[in-house]
């Protein structure tokens, strides 16, 4: 447990979703056209499956072997109308052997089987399995973040339609807009990176805590200096020159995957737990977060981050052992659920407010993930 | 109840959805009427499970079986052949659909039930909403809190119970497994080819499977629980701190609601479920104990669970551990956290979370200032009378119902500090004055219940301790100024460096102590003028006030509280019904004053305090003249000493203005905006005391009215010359009641002899006035200083300002008619002689004269009313009776005279001083004792009350021989109880009495005022005589008749 990609040497890091590095702004602007039309798409096929979904209540996931941390997850994206979307439409592995080891397809088994049944809950036995094939053993506690770009990755690269591994991308990925400046000459690199989740440190520079979430935010989009053993090799120096770092968002998914670095280590290896308070929004307005020149997008493709919150992972426990558990808001009922392995029940947002954290208690819930989804424009 | 009674209880809304419900379910509702409880006691989700088909088949059959029975039995009569026929119906189609499918069944009825549930919660719910209509329950966000608590709590309650039956379950499982492990269960013998052993190997590999399972499921189970255990948690707590801001708010007399009784039900209940789920987990990991396996799940996450929820525990029980009522005196409701040392005081501490161990016993401990802030010369206390409890337990016929500690009279007394040498009051001595320094009482309780053992600590909010009573109103401000500005509750350093507080919040604040007072806050407008005053013209909301700018003595003598917390005491002591029926405009700045009354009618008056002295009330009135702008006069302001002796509605019915052509006539006519004098203030009126016949035939009847003068030549026509006159003096009317006697002379005419005298800064100056039924005696011989006449006294500043210039008023041997008061009103320093004469009484009020000496004369009675007289010496005289009422005399002197009687008021009195005479009976009456308080000053000179002196007892020059042995040097008379001695004696001629003044600490146990079984001050039942004129006809001294007129 504890994601190991976490705090190093004080500087901010992304964490790149895997062969997700676009180099060219013009692929990104391509990217954006052809997302265009599969958004169409999407709208379309919620009102397909919509109906399906509607039966998609709450049905819990039996734990199978320390697998909190992955029904969690499970839940966040079956919960997913847009996800669930796009999974109905993969092509159905022709033999068993495959059907066995495709990780998509027994999502939707799962799925099926969930909505299928009046049952409580059901064992997703057989995806474990097919995890275990690719490397997601049981019986090991994963760290939530980790695993989130694993299986994402996994149902990506598995999906055999071009059209919905775009879908799917467009449905995730955030891009930003790496900028590098050398201080000392008027050197510039620029870089775009994708993606999955946006790894937001919950402590500043000097180790104080921040206090929101959209301090969080702002922190992480502030252009930070890289300078001592920092320093970056400047190709127009010739030499080690002190840079200024500094990100700007391109674009916003419809599903935005926000994970709080909560486990830090410091100079040694013991990694402890942040469980201190911090609030996150049920709105959340990024053009109100972030300032004009943290942004590189038009204004028109700003008027659309307007996120509402759709699920918190939590955990509970120390970085050593611990539970996860989620609160998903049901995109069809607009009710919040949580979600404890086989046991689910209706909560109301008081219940997510208390996985803001707290100061003094080191071993309640304390939220991990947040998942926010993009607003319908009305 | 059972689930299904609920059920057929509902409202017919849900009732609908119910029947919905079984219409097209395979279960039909026969059934699960008729066999509703056994039905609700299977555990109908467990055998849905796909691997325990058994145990669904077995449920199955269970199940037909007991329809059967019901069909064959006797109960069912004729009448029931319908129920009959349809239970046989529904037998057969059950069987028919689920002979193969059990496990199927089992999940049907399983949800159904759940579903059941689900209704009866929202059916519930609703039934509980409806009462209450929605909007108001919207605007009562409180109440829709609680019961967002209340509904969470019986969840809990419920998930609970649920979780306990999983875990019977559970129980009963491993049971099963255990037994079928032990018995087929061979190892060592090899049997791996028998398929009999290897088909039961795996079925108990099976059962092993539904076991962890079930483990896991229980686990899931418990983590939910604990998580919503958690959001209740956040919701107690944020009710604690919402109880805590309004028990703050309340210390400093905010109205609210401070009770802790529906957060200890809260707090109880949810810590009960909590010690109830600790239990639970104990027995599952005894579970793990009896029966493990690799990657048990009770293994990993039980400890996890016990942790988590035992950090919950912990961090409740921390909370919930509150002083509930903070320190106070007990005759101080009203402004806690104001200790004096030697008081007694009380301070009480409650666990919310209602739950102990009958056998133990858990000891509550108080320590003062555990972590002294590091401050230069703070003070040090100790905590006299024990400082540890036992934790009890109140009855529910107590009031005090509940886990408690109550500590009840406590003391405090300072440590004694040799290395600093502070040894007595301190103050000035470290940065901080005794008023601003802050002092905590931390509780600490040795909880221990079910095994859970762990050291609770709660601390008071700081409180100032004092030494003196004349110090409880800063501190009373420093009280209000933390309360009102500090976010840390235990900020010993607050007034380091205190915060400016911002005007709404001071506003606030400063409203409440007038709520708390005379039960009415202070209106917008108040709050401007006050805002103006602090702020000048232009105050707005932003603006803040320095505390220095608060409490601290500025320009005019006397800091801003002092000014308001006079206004309170003078509302609390006399106007507190005008005020809290709004007759009192009160806070009106003159210019204000102006603007309201301009368009009013002549006579329009309003009543408002005064800003210029301190506890000071006045009215004042608009008249219009035939030409000219309108004039606006006032009176010069009433304080607590005047309306001690005549009430403001009193004074307003009678109040006369007299014109020297004029007969005196009531310029109060209306109050302002235009209700007419006896219709607004009619209801306050005492009731007069004509036509009582009997009383007429001994004595005049009489009464006091305040009268003004305006002399002919004399043109206030501006406000700035309202200011400077004069106030007028108390004068006397004598209503002989048509007792033959004749017409009381000069009444018609009377003469004022003192004009301007000071009203500027009307309480440094002296004010003398006397009225006289004769002219005559308005020229008393050596008044050259103060030039009275009818011009009125020039030079006010004569006796002003306390300047110590010794100034001699000297009223001389006038030929004052008997029956006539002669009230001498002073308050400048100096000397106050009042000659030889026969005044039938002499009344003097308050002052700070040097020397007040009154020179022999046939007074009926003297009664200096309270005043700081250096010394008061009455000369000899016929005087009938000497009374001298609270005051600060430094020496009282009668000399040879033929007093009747002699009664001396509280006050510290440096000396008193009895010259040979034949007073009649000296009498001292217990006054404020509080005043003088102060470590030294606190002596009782005379703790008579049980001595019981009667006149002429020999007792009594024994007892003054031993006062007079005491070596007594000079010192404060504290506080005189009832004593009756008689000055004829010989021994007590010639000083007998000097040496009372002292030192007294030693001479008898008796008289230590610490003890709890004398009289304290406070408690003494005999009556301050406010008033002369109350009590006058109980005095025979005073003896008006008309034998005397003649």
């Amino acid at each position: 447990m504890g994601q190991r990609s976490g705090r190093e040497e004080r500087s901010k890091r992304l964490e790149l979703a895997l062969n997700e590095t676009m180099k060219a702004e013009a692929e990104v602007q391509k990217n954006k056209e052809e997302a265009e039309e599969p958004k169409e798409k999407d709208q379309r096929t919620t009102l397909v499956f919509g109906v399906a979904d509607l039966k998609n209540g709450a049905v819990g996931l039996y734990n199978v072997g320390q697998t909190c941390c992955l029904n969690s997850l499970l839940q966040v994206f079956l919960m997913n109308i847009r996800f669930t979307g796009i999974l109905r439409r993969i092509t159905v592995p022709p033999h068993a052997v495959q059907k066995k080891r495709n990780v998509p397809y027994q999502m939707l088994l799962l799925l099926e089987k969930m909505q299928r049944g009046k049952q409580k809950a059901v064992s997703p036995t057989d995806l474990t399995c097919c995890l275990s094939v690719h490397g997601v053993k049981l019986f090991v506690q994963y760290d939530a973040a980790q695993l989130f770009l694993t299986l994402w990755n996994l149902i990506k690269k598995q999906m055999k339609k071009l059209e919905l591994v775009e879908e799917l991308r467009y449905l995730y990925t955030i891009c930003v807009q790496e900028h590098l400046a050398c201080q000392k000459c008027s050197f510039e690199t620029k870089r775009y990176s994708s993606m999955i989740t946006l790894p937001l440190p919950l402590l500043d520079s000097n180790s104080y805590m921040l206090k929101t979430l959209e301090d969080c935010l702002q922190y992480f989009f502030q252009p930070e200096e890289l300078t001592d053993q920092n320093m970056c090799f400047c190709e127009q120096c010739g030499r080690k020159t002190p840079f200024l770092q500094s990100m700007k968002l391109v674009h916003l998914p419809q599903t935005l995957t926000i994970h709080l670095k909560r486990f830090c280590f410091e100079k040694s290896a013991y990694i402890h737990k942040l469980s201190h308070y911090l609030p996150f929004p049920q709105d959340l307005d990024f053009n109100a977060v972030l300032t004009e020149n943290q942004c590189e997008a038009d204004d028109i493709k700003k008027a659309g981050w307007q996120y509402e919150l759709f699920a918190v992972v939590a955990h509970s426990g120390s970085t050593s052992c611990g539970h996860y558990c989620a609160y998903i808001r049901s995109l069809t009922e607009c009710k919040w659920y949580c979600f404890n392995d086989s046991e689910v029940c209706q909560v109301s947002w008081d219940d997510v407010k208390c996985t803001y954290g707290h100061s003094s208690l080191h071993w309640g819930e304390t939220a991990y993930l947040l998942i926010y989804m993009k607003k319908c424009p009305q | 109840m059972a689930q299904w009674q609920e059920v057929q209880g509902l409202a017919n809304a849900y009732l609908e959805q119910v029947h919905r419900l079984y219409a097209d379910a395979a279960l039909p509702m026969v059934v699960r009427q008729c066999l509703a409880a056994w039905i609700e006691d299977q555990n109908w989700r467990q055998a849905a499970e796909p691997l325990s088909s058994s145990a669904a088949r077995m449920l199955f059959h269970s199940l037909l079986a007991l329809l059967g029975e019901h069909l064959g039995s006797p109960g069912l009569g004729d009448e029931d052949f319908m129920l009959k026929h349809n239970l046989r119906k529904a037998r057969r189609d059950l069987q028919a659909t689920f002979q193969e499918r059990p496990e199927e069944f089992a999940n049907l009825v399983a949800n159904l039930l759940q579903e059941e549930r689900r209704i009866l919660r929202q059916g519930q719910a609703g039934g509980q909403a409806t009462p209450a209509p929605s909007p108001a329950a919207e605007s009562n966000p409180q109440s829709n809190r609680e019961q967002q608590i209340q509904q969470r709590l019986a969840e809990f309650r419920t998930a609970l119970q649920e979780a306990e039956r999983a875990f019977r379950h559970l129980e009963e499982q491993q049971d099963a497994f255990d037994f079928c492990y032990k018995v087929h269960y061979l190892p060592g013998e090899e049997r791996t080819s028998d398929p009999e052993y290897t088909r039961q190997m795996q079925a108990l590999q099976a059962r092993l499977q539904v076991l962890d399972r079930q483990r896991r499921e229980v686990l899931a189970q418990l983590q939910q629980l604990l998580g919503r255990s958690e959001t209740l948690r956040d919701f107690l707590l944020q009710e604690l701190e919402a109880w805590r801001e309004r028990q703050q708010r309340a210390c400093m007399g905010a109205p609210g609601d401070t009770r802790l009784r529906p957060l200890e039900t809260w707090f109880t209940e949810l810590g009960q479920g909590l010690f109830q789920l600790l239990q639970l987990l104990r027995v599952l990991g005894e579970l793990r104990v009896q029966l493990t396996y690799e990657r048990d799940p009770l293994k990993a996450e039980t400890p996890l669970l016990e942790r988590r929820l035992k950090e919950q525990l912990v961090f409740l029980l921390q909370r919930a551990f509150v002083v509930e009522q903070q320190p106070s005196m007990p005759n101080a409701s009203k402004r806690p956290l104001v200790l004096r040392t030697g008081s007694k005081f009380s301070v009480r501490a409650r666990l919310l979370v209602c739950l102990h161990d009958l056998n133990h016993h858990m000891e509550a401990k108080i320590h003062i200032d555990r972590e002294p802030p590091k401050i230069k010369g703070f003070r040090r206390f100790n905590i006299l009378t024990s400082n540890s409890k036992t934790l009890e337990a109140g009855d529910n016929h107590n009031a005090r119902e509940g886990l408690i500690c109550d500590f009840q009279y406590l003391t405090l007394k300072e440590q004694k500090d040799s290395r600093t040498g502070k040894g007595s009051k301190g103050a000035g001595e470290g940065p901080l004055a005794v008023t601003e320094e802050l002092h905590l009482i931390t509780f600490t309780l040795a909880y221990s219940y079910r095994g859970l053992e762990l050291e609770l600590e709660t601390s008071t909010l700081p409180f100032v301790i004092i030494s003196n009573n004349n110090q409880l109103s800063s501190a009373w401000a420093s009280i209000l100024w933390f309360n009102m500005l500090s976010s840390d509750p235990k900020e010993q350093h607050f007034f380091s460096s205190p915060p400016p507080a911002p005007w709404s919040r001071l506003s606030e604040v400063l409203s409440w102590q007038f709520e708390s007072v005379a039960e009415r806050g202070l209106s917008e407008e108040h709050l401007l003028m006050l805002a103006e005053k602090l702020f000048g013209s232009k105050p707005s909301p932003e603006s803040t006030l320095a505390w220095n700018k608060f409490s601290k003595d500025g320009a005019s003598g006397f800091s801003f509280w002092a000014w308001l917390d006079g206004i309170l005491g003078l509302l609390q002591e006399h106007l507190k019904q005008l005020w809290k029926d709004g007759l009192i405009l009160g806070f009106v700045s003159r210019k204000k004053e102006k603007k309201l009354l301009k368009g009013k009618r002549t006579g329009t008056f309003l009543i408002r305090f005064s800003e210029s002295i301190l506890g000071g009330v006045t009215c004042t009135w608009v008249e219009h003249p035939e030409s000219g702008p309108p004039a606006f006069r006032a009176v010069v302001p009433y304080t607590a000493a005047e309306l001690a002796s005549l009430a403001l509605p009193d004074i307003i019915r009678d109040y006369q203005l007299l014109v020297e052509e004029n007969i005196p006539e009531n310029p109060l006519r209306f109050l302002y905006p235009d209700t007419p004098r006896d219709e607004a203030f009619g209801p306050y009126y005492s009731q007069r005391q004509d036509g009582n016949l009997t009383e007429q035939k001994k004595y005049l009847n009489r009464r006091l009215i305040r009268v003004s003068s305006r002399q002919a030549n004399e043109s206030w026509q501006t406000e700035e010359d309202l200011v400077a006159a004069t106030e007028n003096l108390e004068t006397l009317q004598l209503q002989p009641h048509g007792l033959g006697t004749p017409q009381p002379r000069g009444l018609g005419t009377p003469q004022v002899t003192s004009g301007n005298l000071g009203l500027p800064q009307p309480s440094s100056a002296g004010t003398v006035l006397v009225t006289a039924a004769s002219p005559a005696s308005m020229q008393p011989a050596g008044l050259g200083t103060l030039q009275p006449g009818p011009r009125g006294l020039e030079p006010p500043q004569l006796l002003q300002g306390g300047s110590g210039g010794s100034e001699l008023l000297q009223p001389g041997i006038g030929e004052l008619d008997p029956q006539v008061v002669l009230q001498l009103v002073t308050s400048g320093q100096g000397m106050l002689q009042v000659g030889p004469g026969d005044a039938g009484m002499l009344q003097l009020v308050p002052g700070d004269a040097g020397m007040l000496q009154v020179g022999p004369g046939d007074a009926g009675m003297l009664q200096p009313v309270p005043g700081d007289a250096g010394m008061l010496q009455v000369g000899s005289g016929g005087a009938g009776m000497l009374q001298v009422g609270p005051g600060d005399a430094g020496m009282l002197q009668p000399v040879p005279g033929d007093a009747g009687m002699l009664q001396v008021g509280s006050g510290g009195a440096g000396m008193l001083q009895v010259g040979p005479g034949d007073a009649g009976m000296l009498q001292p009456v217990p006054g404020d004792a509080g005043m003088l308080l102060g470590p030294e000053a606190q002596r009782m000179l005379l703790g008579l009350g049980d001595l019981d002196q009667k006149p002429g007892s020999p007792d009594v020059p024994e007892f003054l021989q031993l006062l007079t042995e005491q070596e007594l040097s000079s010192g404060t008379l504290g506080t005189l109880e009832v004593a009756e001695l008689m000055p004829n004696m010989p021994e007590t001629t010639a000083g007998g009495l000097q040496g009372l003044d002292s030192e007294l600490e030693g001479s008898t146990v008796l008289l230590d005022p610490h003890d709890p079984f004398l009289p304290q001050p406070e408690d003494t039942t005999v009556p301050i005589v406010k008033s002369l004129f109350t009590g006058a006809a109980d005095l025979p001294p005073l003896h008006i008749d008309a034998s005397d007129f003649q």
